[in-house]
């Protein structure tokens, strides 16, 4: 079998042909990111978002998580996300995503390298702006073996059909008007390996079919103050939205059927003109997922607002 | 190549300048509104007024105001950008005590959209 080899020069040229590609994209027009009437819906530290859009974002994560056998020693694991997201039309867009680990065991050894590079599409069907509601469909693939063996990335790809949705409550609960600057967004996904068996240095092992979920619950302090009730809230108040958020994912056979890792991950989000930070913890729910505290941080930039006449823009149609 | 955690925060620094340069663009937002969403005012006020957080495009930018009827009642012609690119207003006639419903939408000068509406109430 073939294997990729990343070197520190195959690394910059790829940054740079990325950011190259970027620049050189250029078509008229612009559209917007994230928004169901007057609900804008923030891009989430760890579930995905409902919405087609052009964004590029940088997640760092840190959090030491179980090994992977029972007994084993725990895996610190620091890990920086980059993901860039492209819109073909105002409802189809694409994106390739990749991350960068660097993983310590209590054991003493130290791994580092790049995850498998993940590659996506997704449509939006359904927008309401009456009801601020949106509802997309999309399938991810992590491309197998894109990656680097040391820090022990899949050899099989794996394909992941999602239904995503988003509802803003502003149009419900007319006697409790606190309630409505609430929000929830939720993904499911169902991910299918290439190959139900693979070879490791341990030996074979089944490849499961899981599911994954996520649900957020938001409260968006822009709108609470420009459409409820305005409490004279100044910056940076005012453009907050605190976010919990649940990230689970479970298998559904091979062995490990029932088996299920969970974290909450409560956080703050804030948006600008165009960018939007976020902060937030992750937070284990099950003995699977660990016992340990994680940090997230986002950097995330609206490229349809930083570039909307050009990189920014969709392209095809207006 | 290793993780470089002084690299990776220059980079992130570098992503914020650049979100902060172009802030001459982008989506619009209410940064202040006269009378507020969900005021109970004492006496009627003689306009509506919503100050942005970017300039806006006076063509395709529109305010009005609804009774709880849905009848607009507002002197018409909303000035947007008239004399400051950032603000929008309209002004009222004598309105009689009720809820009334402020609609406004508001296309940025990169011609993006956003909306939307609140109530204020006159005693």
């Amino acid at each position: 079998m073939n294997r990729t080899i990343y070197t520190p020069a195959a690394g910059r040229a790829f940054i740079c042909a990325l950011i190259s590609s970027i620049v050189l994209l250029c078509t008229p027009a612009a559209w917007s990111h994230g928004f169901a009437g007057k609900r804008f819906f923030p891009t989430t530290l760890v579930v995905e978002d409902p919405f087609v859009a052009d964004e590029f974002s940088v997640l760092y994560r840190h959090i030491k998580e179980p090994g992977e056998e029972v007994s084993g020693p725990s895996v610190r694991n620091d890990s920086l996300d980059v993901e860039y997201s492209k819109t073909l039309s105002r409802q189809w867009g694409v994106s390739i995503a990749g991350q960068f680990l660097n993983l310590h065991t209590n054991g003493g050894n130290k791994d580092d390298g790049y995850s498998n590079v993940e590659v996506g599409t997704k449509y939006q069907l359904y927008t309401s702006a009456a009801h601020e509601a949106l509802l997309s469909v999309g399938i991810n693939a992590e491309i197998g073996d894109s990656g680097n063996a040391s820090i022990g990335v899949e050899s099989y790809s794996v394909y992941s059909p999602a239904v995503f949705f988003g509802k803003g409550f502003g149009d419900l609960w007319d006697n409790h008007p606190l309630l409505k600057p609430l929000a929830i967004t939720g993904v499911i996904a169902t991910n299918f390996p290439s190959k139900t068996r693979s070879n490791t240095e341990e030996g074979p092992v089944r490849n499961p079919i899981t599911v994954s979920y996520g649900l957020t619950l938001q409260y968006n302090m822009q709108y609470l103050q420009s459409f409820v009730r305005d409490y004279g809230l100044g910056a940076p108040f005012n453009h907050l939205i605190p976010v919990v958020e649940f990230d689970m994912s479970t298998c559904t056979d091979r062995g490990c059927k029932g088996d299920t890792t969970a974290t909450a991950n409560p956080g703050l989000l804030w948006f600008g003109k165009s960018f939007q930070l976020g902060l937030g913890a992750q937070i284990p729910l099950n003995h699977r997922t660990g016992d340990d505290i994680g940090i997230l941080a986002l950097v995330h930039l609206f490229i349809d607002d930083l570039f909307p006449h050009s990189l920014g823009a969709p392209l095809f149609g207006r | 190549m290793k993780f470089q955690p002084d690299k990776t925060v220059v980079c992130l620094l570098a992503l914020l300048m650049l979100g902060h340069t172009a802030a001459g663009w982008a989506h619009a937002f209410p940064e202040h509104a006269e009378p507020g969403a969900g005021a109970w005012l004492a006496a009627p006020p003689h306009e509506v007024l919503i100050r942005f957080d970017h300039m806006l495009e006076t063509s395709f930018s529109s305010l009005r105001v609804e009774d709880a009827q849905g009848h607009r009642v507002d002197k018409g012609r909303a000035q947007a950008g008239s004399d400051d690119p950032h603000l929008m207003k309209v002004s009222l006639p004598r309105l009689k005590p009720g809820i009334y419903q402020v609609i406004w939408t508001a296309v940025s000068l990169d011609g993006h959209r956003t909306q939307g509406d609140y109530l204020f109430t006159i005693r």
